[in-house]
């Protein structure tokens, strides 16, 4: 027989006013432990964006003999402009920038015995990937007229593995926190059903089927994880909002700049949130009736 | 309408409960199960809602075998099956019209089927004037009365009551047996498990007595206690239904 939706309305309505404190009970357990969900899903997905600004400013340094000819010079730039992994343009130096360059870098001592003619010229370049830098170097050492091609590739290293265990730590409290919530949700649901097996019982007796039994309280778990799941998405954007306050566009080396998210990415993180809060509060509840349904 | 073939029920504990009992429960009968705490009367009506299952032995109900029924089709036997107990067992948050209109929706009656047999059955009951009220807000007697009403309204072959007056003063108790007879005289078996000796004696009823789990005394119109009168362990053919 299949259950109407008039009688799952009427029931999961009557049931959810009745039992109000436990539903409170129920949906402060979703919010709270959601939030919690969320704010390390935020996090993590704040490192990985973190990563992005970081590493976008990678750049491979070609740089020329001093003596090196302008055929060879045009060679590279040429192969350079060519490359589809190095964003363009390339910025060229000739030896006056970089002998300015090193008036700055160097002591006043070390700058004394250089001369123009001694500085070599240069190639800056990005790669579209951080990691492509290193197919720079490999396509540049020992080309005619090259001295040496560098980037800051120990950098780069440890500001992946930096990331990396970052995002992997957050990824491990979000997965802690779930299943925290999850027992929690479905502990509060259980004592909410424990409180009401008496009727449960009753139904049983007057020929209930388990899922017209069931239907309602699924229903009620669902409810209750959706608004439980709302509050939590609500105080995920709240976190964002905070976050995305401190961190200052006037000060983009900032950690909190660059973690900075859209809009988008942040409802994708509540759209999460939600899903699992109502997934939590429908299983929840159907598992928690289930000792109650063998009778 | 009811069989028992050497049915044995034994819990934890090697309890025995019932030993080899074998009865039959014509259709239309009202028949009174006696004994003593745990003598087995309701472990033989938890047997009969399938709420247990034996350990030997077969029961049939309107000639079908219980006790090797589908765990999914047991909510459509207790839809035939009536059933009242000491503690009324009412939704103390549904008022009496909801009570008695539930047994309805559950086997997904109609609406205008519902309000139709529900006040019917209220009258029956005469309770027609508290029909809104809460449970909270009744008697003893009136609650009892309101789950009768829920166990009838959906016209069940047979009305399982195990120890109905067991909460109510003799008066009430009085009125909630006539109330069972009236069941009774429509055609519904009526089995009721009880200790109350003035009810039973008064009734004058199929009396099968229970003893450690053993039927000692089946008796046509019997009493509580022994009575070696006329019709001792032979029960006599059930009561003419009237309607």
């Amino acid at each position: 027989m299949p259950v109407s939706v008039d009688y799952v309305t009427r029931e999961t309505a009557s049931n959810l006013w009745r039992n109000r404190l436990m539903t409170i009970a129920a949906v402060l357990t979703v919010a709270v432990s959601l939030s919690l969900v969320g704010a390390a899903l935020l996090l993590r997905q704040g490192a990985a964006k973190a990563e992005v600004d970081w590493q976008r400013g990678t750049q491979v340094t070609v740089w020329m003999q001093p003596a090196a000819g302008t055929a060879e010079v045009n060679a590279v730039s040429t192969e350079l402009t060519a490359l589809s992994y190095v964003q363009q343009p390339c910025i060229y130096r000739n030896q006056h920038q970089n002998y300015k360059q090193a008036e700055v870098l160097l002591t006043p001592d070390e700058f004394s015995v250089l001369k123009v003619s001694d500085m070599p010229t240069s190639y800056w370049c990005t790669p579209a990937q951080p990691q492509d830098a290193k197919e720079v170097i490999a396509r540049f050492s020992g080309q005619p007229g090259v001295r040496n091609v560098t980037a800051p590739l120990a950098q780069i290293h440890s500001e992946e593995e930096a990331i990396t265990v970052i995002q992997a730590v957050f990824l491990v409290v979000a997965l802690v926190l779930l299943v925290s919530a999850a027992v929690l949700i479905l502990n509060t649901i259980r004592m909410a059903i424990f409180a009401r097996r008496r009727e449960v019982s009753v139904m049983k007796l007057v020929g209930a089927t388990n899922w017209f039994i069931r239907v309602p309280f699924m229903s009620e778990g669902m409810i209750q994880g959706l608004i439980g799941s709302g509050l939590a998405a609500a105080a995920v954007y709240g976190l964002h909002v905070v976050l995305n306050h401190i961190g200052n566009p006037d000060n983009p080396g900032a950690v909190f700049t660059q973690m900075r998210m859209t809009g988008w990415e942040v409802f994708a993180t509540d759209v999460v949130v939600v899903l699992v809060g109502v997934f939590i509060g429908t299983l929840g509840s159907a598992i928690a009736i289930r000792r109650f349904l063998d009778v | 309408m009811i069989r028992f073939e050497n049915v044995t029920k034994t819990y934890k504990g090697s309890t025995v409960a019932l030993r080899d009992v074998t009865l039959d429960i014509d259709k239309g009968e009202f028949v009174f199960m006696v004994g003593a705490s745990g003598s087995g009367k309701t472990t033989f009506i938890r047997l009969l809602l399938r709420e247990e299952l034996p350990d030997q032995g077969r029961i049939l109900e309107a000639g079908r075998d219980i006790v090797h029924l589908p765990k999914w089709r047991v909510p459509y036997l207790r839809r035939n099956i009536g059933c009242v107990f000491q503690d009324f067992r009412l939704l103390p948050n549904k008022s009496v019209f909801e009570n008695v209109a539930f047994a309805l929706e559950v086997i997904g009656r109609p609406k205008h089927v519902v309000s139709t047999q529900v006040p019917q059955v209220l009258d029956l009951v005469g309770l027609s004037k508290k029909r809104d009220n809460l449970p909270g807000e009744l008697s003893g007697g009136e609650q009892q009365r309101v789950a009768v009403a829920r166990a009838f309204v959906n016209r069940p072959l047979i009305l399982l009551a195990d120890e109905p007056t067991g909460n109510l003063d003799p008066a009430t108790s009085q009125g909630i047996m006539q109330l069972l007879d009236r069941i009774n005289r429509t055609g519904t078996t009526v089995v009721v498990a009880t200790h109350d000796e003035i009810l039973v004696n008064w009734m004058r009823r199929r009396v099968v007595e229970l003893d450690h789990g053993t039927v000692v005394r089946d008796q046509a119109r019997g009493v509580y206690g022994i009575d070696a009168g006329p019709g001792a362990i032979e029960p006599e053919p059930p009561a003419q239904a009237t309607g």
